[in-house]
């Protein structure tokens, strides 16, 4: 009777485990074989660092890469959390007010395909070099996947589990925090991700043009000294907080949603 | 407060009465009008159980919809216990047709729904939810969600969700249809000690012949679309009624007489 799983929480951590290793596989012989070229043709370190040129510099320069990881973590998930706790209940609104989608919504569509980089020396004159016009583009590259997922999550909820509800005499606030919200969450979940893949470059492009910390800023400065190992242990670096954001994305879909954890 | 409003507690409850008078449903509007029911007429007495059969299509969801308050009414009136219906009742459980299990809840869970939006005692709730799950075949389906069920298991879930909180009128949307032909004959048994033992209004809606004439006290016999009652058979037959309805010749002569009508109305060519 019982289905064969030992528990939820060991199966995805044995899951988990198994793709990272294969990834890190991947990347050692994708590495190998850039070492091994690089060194064969003799290329010069200042026009392609081989592997193990940036990866020492990687680790002798740790503290400052992750001095300003943490600052590019910080914008990332300051836009992000913003984007998200302004889009999803604007995707409510905009869902159950027939004025506002017609309204707002062809604002919003074409705010989405403006390039919102480009907005980066606007933002500058407003609000000066700093962080600040880094979280206004995160939340911008984050608010609008989100809120079109949210959007059509809320609208794909079967409206007969309304009648579940209303015949147990629930409340508009119990039907949306026990029906809709947890019907949509799988959309919202998808918008999420997808917010947070390109939150994580536009929080890099951000910083190239305005900002005074952040691996957007330090591989923009290490650029302009021709620094080329870190240039490439920011990229890496860069590539890790990333990963660390995506990863947070699974982890906390699976926690939040355990009903989709479907075995394979 | 309103009968259908107050907060249900789970105290033994009487049934309630259900009246509808020229109940009639138009979907759509425009050249989309769709005359999909009636008018037709109900009058279902407390504690009483009768079963609505009828051909696909010929409105007896609807008429079950209306009835509890979840469909607009197009034309007619429904009461219960004697007051006119102007939102969905509370004092129900409602099995639907296509059980509407929510797949983000576990089995259990989905039927403590109605614990939670009820606000009703937890540990008492989730005990008789335990009792029901086990009453219907059920155990070790707690913690499992709807997608790791068969279809069977999740319509006696959602007849656990419906059964739960002891409303006062029960409507089921052909409940066991999902359901193989051996634990259909044994859950209609169950169903009938249920209610012999609560007496709850029940309207129960059926394409089974067998289903109709074992568990009713009465059967209305619908037409084809747009659905009216062209029938109504008073079943008097002893309870609990057996497994094999067969051992009462009482049985086939009131099957017969739905078989006919069937006939007479072009839904049965022989
Ligand atoms: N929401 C709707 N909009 C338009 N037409 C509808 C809607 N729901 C049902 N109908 C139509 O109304 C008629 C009656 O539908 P209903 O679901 O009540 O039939 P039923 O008797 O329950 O059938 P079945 O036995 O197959 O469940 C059908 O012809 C159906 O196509
Ligand atoms: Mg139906």
């Amino acid at each position: 009777m019982k289905l064969q799983s030992p528990s939820p929480g060991r199966e995805l951590a044995l899951a988990w485990l198994r793709s990272a290793l294969l990834t890190v596989l991947a990347v050692c012989i994708v590495m190998g074989v850039w070492q091994g070229l690089a060194a064969w043709f003799q290329v010069p370190v200042w026009l392609f660092p081989k592997p193990s040129d940036f990866m020492l510099r990687f680790f002798s320069d740790f503290p400052l890469l992750l001095h300003h990881a943490l600052a590019t973590s910080r914008t990332l998930l300051l836009g992000f959390v913003l984007g998200v706790a302004i889009a999803v209940p604007l995707a409510l609104a905009i869902v159950s007010i027939g004025a506002l989608e017609r309204g707002l919504f062809p604002v919003i569509v074409f705010l989405n395909i403006m390039p919102k980089t480009v907005i980066g020396p606007i933002l500058i004159v407003w609000f000066g070099i700093g962080p600040l016009v880094s979280v206004v583009i995160v939340f911008l590259m984050c608010f609008f996947p989100v809120l079109v997922d949210a959007m059509s999550g809320f609208r794909a909820v079967d409206p007969r589990l309304y009648y579940i509800t209303r015949s147990m005499g629930a409340s508009p606030s119990q039907t949306f925090w026990r029906v809709r919200l947890p019907a949509s969450m799988t959309h919202i979940f998808a918008g999420m991700k997808i917010g947070v893949v390109k939150a994580a470059e536009g929080v890099i492009i951000a910083e190239f043009i305005a900002s005074s910390s952040g691996l957007g800023y330090l591989i923009m400065r290490a650029s302009g000294s021709m620094d080329m190992t870190l240039m490439f242990s920011g990229l890496i670096m860069a590539a890790l907080v990333a990963l660390v954001f995506n990863t947070a994305m699974s982890v906390g879909e699976a926690v939040l949603m355990p009903w989709t954890r479907r075995p394979e | 407060m309103a009968h259908n409003s107050a907060p249900t507690t789970a105290s033994p409850t009487i049934g309630a009465s259900i009246v509808a008078k020229g109940l009639t449903k138009v979907y759509g509007r425009g050249s989309d009008a769709f005359h999909a029911l009636g008018p037709i007429d109900l009058d279902i007495k407390p504690g009483e159980f009768v079963s609505l059969i009828g051909p696909s299509g010929c409105g007896k969801s609807t008429t079950m919809l209306m009835v509890s308050g979840l469909e607009p009414i197009t034309d007619g009136v429904v009461e219960v216990d004697g007051k006119p219906l102007t939102r969905p009742i509370s004092e129900i459980g409602i099995v639907f047709q296509d059980h509407l299990l929510l797949d983000f809840r576990t089995a259990i869970s989905n039927v403590m729904l109605q614990q939670e939006i009820r606000r009703l005692p937890r540990a008492e709730m989730k005990e008789r939810a335990q009792a029901l799950f086990a009453q219907l075949g059920l155990q070790g389906a707690e913690e499992k969600y709807p997608w790791q069920l068969s279809g069977g298991m999740r319509q006696r879930v959602s007849i656990a969700r419906a059964l739960v909180h002891d409303p006062s009128m029960l409507i089921m949307d052909e409940p066991f249809g999902a359901l193989d032909a051996i634990s259909r004959t044994q859950i209609r048994h169950d169903l009938e000690m249920l209610w012999l033992e609560k007496r709850k209004t029940v309207l129960f809606i059926t394409h089974s012949i067998e289903e109709a004439v074992g568990l009713s006290d009465r059967v209305l016999v619908m037409s084809k679309s747009p659905g009216r009652i062209v029938e109504e058979i008073a079943i008097d037959l002893p309870r609990p009624r057996p497994a094999h309805l067969g051992e009462y010749p009482e049985f086939s002569v009131y099957a017969k007489r739905i078989y006919t009508i069937f006939e007479k109305l072009g839904i049965y060519k022989f």
